[in-house]
């Protein structure tokens, strides 16, 4: 009996190894699909999406297609969202487990690829007769290439447009046909549709610039502003009437202490936040545009797909963003969704097989799948040629979000390592600045050196690591 | 040493070695790794650059965020650790009543407790909704008042998530209610003889007796409140909105970490964050000398 005790004693902890291997052994993981692709000896590769919901289901019918019409690589994918997508990056990369691909936004990317954290895809696109930079829309190509190097294929891109509610219009007596083309008639038209209750509480706001998120760096460049000079490096946001201006805008939405008269839209700072706070969540039926909550917004393309599912019987439409007089007219291309390929992935060649389907065409005067990607969520494709395809075109409302890019120029985010502590900042000081913690020249000037700070370090510890 | 001495030892690392092995893998690399990352520049994914005191030197000169994160976390943990104390163990001492269906009771103040973190922040998300949430719905109707706007309102944020930190309280209250079972019966018998009524009994019997898990409470309550973040992680999407006034330390020291790759200034900070950990909890623990009693004493 002893001995038995001891042999046992003796077999658990390589039994108990040997049961873990096999329960995480690769042949035994994933679903049948996999098991089978890996037993015909293809090489089965991760995507990591960046899109969930609907828009993951149009990524994986494609996905299964390319799985069908080859033999050699099989691609698996996983919806990560776009929650802590930074975070989740990181650590796989770190931790040597990235995935193959990974759809990534264009800011995230140029900050890790500043890090070298990417696979350059130069001789890659090179190769490809489908990704040749020409046939992207100009401020594009720029997002992917960075010091030199391509690293990521943009697949999707965006810009915003005014989307308006049509009944709210009629509700407030003004012509539903005829959005605000001038800046003078949108702020009329902000104060005509904004209803208060008797007790003075919002009920409807006609237009909010931090409804459904804060969009101060849009509207910094709608005004004519700069918030970062790519050519000097730096920021000088600090000394540019036209960002102060902004601010100054946002801070009309606010009353003012000091003024005889306020403005009809304006309330008491942490009324208006409790308002913008309060209303329902962006992708359900409680969007605030959705229900009524808001009568105008600014707002990108996939609307064209969102509203149809989430407010199926709202009456809305869409035109160009009003701008402050003497501005020439600017587009927002805020940023791009792309594919990139991580430096430690483990099967890159397999990886760019399925990029070179994924951007091709699927034959002679076909449509590539990235394009029918884009038709299915809604998104603006990248490469102009796809954009002017009579799906995108000639669609009623997103041929406006469309035309946009194509007949105005597009001003994106600076391509930085900096890209999410730009966009923090210019937030922080929004709020500064609304809740009446600084004035629109102070907030201006903090981001502008914290800006220049926060570039001055990160660029000193590249180089010295580059050394 | 003997051979059975050695052969028992050497069974006995065998059988401690998965713990032994995560220990040092889980616990003890990073903790030792952590202090030299902070004397460096790391981005996690390259090697990192050794920059000094660097990290500390901004931590404490140059970096204005450090000290509101610093100021949140001191200002939730002053007033959430005696008001849960204060909390978990009035509710100990209700549900210490014996009254028919007392498990159920003890059961039902017990499960928000284990409600998932997550899932109680997006619950208390609604109720705070300063539009349409339950408490303010109900100030509306029932008093005629406007709400304030909770977490929308740089006055009333850090308030917020002290009463919803009152959710949780089911596990402290579970470790009071042990304690109260663990007061000798003789104490309030020999208290009645001396004629002491309720109130007596409980300041000079049942709260003395229960100080030792008072204190147990305490310390982990503390350490709990300076490392609060997933609720203001959830509620405020990592941004510690409206005006920073929900910019946790640990909310601060993870978008260092994760959102500008600046791993090695949130060891810095992560080290900060235990010396203010230590010293509370020290200080707690000297301080239990006057006023913790044991059983004997």
């Amino acid at each position: 009996m002893n001995n038995f005790r001891q042999t046992i004693a003796k077999l658990a902890l390589p039994v108990g190894i040997a049961i873990a291997f096999i329960l995480v052994w690769p042949d035994q993981a994933g679903t049948e699909a996999e098991r089978q692709a890996l037993r015909e000896g293809r090489t089965v590769i991760t995507y990591w999406d960046r899109h969930s919901g609907h828009e993951h289901r149009a990524r994986v019918r494609l996905i299964e297609e390319f799985n069908a019409v080859q033999d050699e690589v099989f691609v698996r994918t996983v919806p990560i969202g776009y929650n802590a997508l930074m975070e989740k990056t990181l650590t796989s990369t770190a931790g040597g487990a990235p995935p193959d691909i990974l759809s990534i936004d264009g800011g995230i990317m140029a900050q890790l690829a500043a890090h070298r954290l990417f696979l350059p895809l130069d001789d890659f696109v090179a190769d490809v007769p489908s990704l040749d930079p020409e046939l992207f829309f100009p401020h594009i190509w720029p997002m992917v290439d960075i010091d030199g190097h391509v690293w990521g294929i943009p697949t999707t891109t965006d810009t915003y447009c005014l989307v308006w509610n049509r009944t709210a219009f009629e509700e407030a007596g003004l012509d539903p046909d005829q959005p605000p083309e001038d800046w003078d008639t949108f702020m009329d038209y902000i104060a005509r549709l904004t209803v208060r209750s008797e007790t003075g509480a919002i009920e409807r706001m006609g237009f909010l610039p931090w409804v459904p998120w804060c969009q101060i760096y849009q509207w910094g460049v709608l005004f004519g502003g700069e918030w970062f000079n790519e050519e000097l490096g730096r920021s000088e946001a600090g000394s540019d009437p036209n960002i102060i201006a902004a601010y100054e805008w946002h801070q009309s939405f606010t009353v003012d202490p000091d003024a005889d008269e306020q403005l009809p839209h304006a309330m008491h700072p942490e009324r208006i936040e409790s308002f913008s706070r309060g209303l329902g969540d962006y992708m359900s039926a409680n969007n605030p545009f959705y229900s009524g909550r808001v009568a105008m917004i600014s707002e990108g393309e996939w609307q064209v797909a969102f509203i149809p599912r989430y407010a199926p019987g709202l009456d809305w439409d869409v035109a160009p963003l009003p701008q402050p007089p003497g501005v020439e007219p600017l587009a927002f291309g805020p940023s791009i969704i792309a594919d990139v390929i991580p430096a430690t992935a483990h099967h890159p060649e397999a990886a760019k097989k399925f990029l070179r389907w994924f951007y091709s065409p699927r034959g002679e005067g076909q449509t590539s799948p990235a394009g029918d990607y884009n038709e299915a969520i809604r998104n603006i494709p990248p490469r102009i040629y796809e954009a002017m395809e009579p799906r995108f075109i000639e669609h009623p409302r997103f041929s406006i979000f469309v035309k946009q890019l194509l007949e105005r120029r597009v001003v994106r985010y600076p391509i930085t390592p900096i890209t999410q502590f730009i966009s923090d900042q210019a937030r922080r000081q929004r709020e500064r600045v609304t809740f009446g913690r600084a004035t629109p020249e102070e907030a201006a000037q903090a981001f502008e050196d914290s800006v220049n700070r926060e570039l001055e370090r990160i660029e000193t510890l590249i180089e010295r690591r580059r050394q | 040493m003997t051979k059975w001495e050695r052969r028992q030892l050497r069974n006995g690392l065998l059988f401690a070695s998965p713990w032994i092995i995560g220990f040092c893998c889980f616990a003890l690399y990073p903790l030792v790794m952590s202090i030299y990352y902070s004397f460096t520049a790391f981005n996690v994914v390259q090697p990192p650059v050794w920059i000094g005191l660097a990290n500390y030197q901004e931590l404490f000169f140059e970096d204005p965020l450090f000290w509101t994160a610093l100021y949140n976390t001191l200002y939730f943990t002053v007033f959430s650790v005696p008001l849960a104390l204060m909390f978990s163990l009035t509710l100990a001492l209700l549900l210490n009543q014996k009254v028919p269906f007392m498990s159920v009771f003890r059961t039902v103040f017990f499960l928000p407790s284990i409600v998932p973190i997550v899932a109680s922040a997006v619950l208390w998300l609604w109720v705070l909704n300063p539009d349409s949430g339950l408490i303010n719905s109900l100030l509306r109707q029932w008093l005629g008042i406007e709400g304030p706007g909770w977490m929308a309102d740089a006055r009333w944020s850090k308030p917020s998530l002290i009463l919803m930190s009152m959710w949780s309280v089911g596990g402290a209250m579970v470790i009071f209610l042990a304690g109260l079972a663990d007061v000798p019966q003789t104490l309030y018998e020999v208290a009645e003889l001396d004629g002491a009524g309720p109130v007596k009994k409980f300041l000079h019997v049942t709260l003395p007796m229960l100080t030792p898990t008072i204190l147990f409470n305490m310390v982990m309550g503390l350490i709990m409140a300076f490392q609060y973040f997933t609720q203001v992680y959830v509620m405020t999407g990592g941004s510690g909105t409206p005006l920073d006034s929900t910019m946790f330390y640990a909310l601060y020291l993870y978008r260092n970490s994760f959102y500008y790759l600046r791993m090695g200034y949130a060891s810095a900070m992560a080290w900060m964050l235990f010396i203010v950990i230590l010293g509370a909890t020290l200080g707690v623990l000297y301080s239990s000398k006057k006023w913790v009693f044991y059983h004997g004493d």
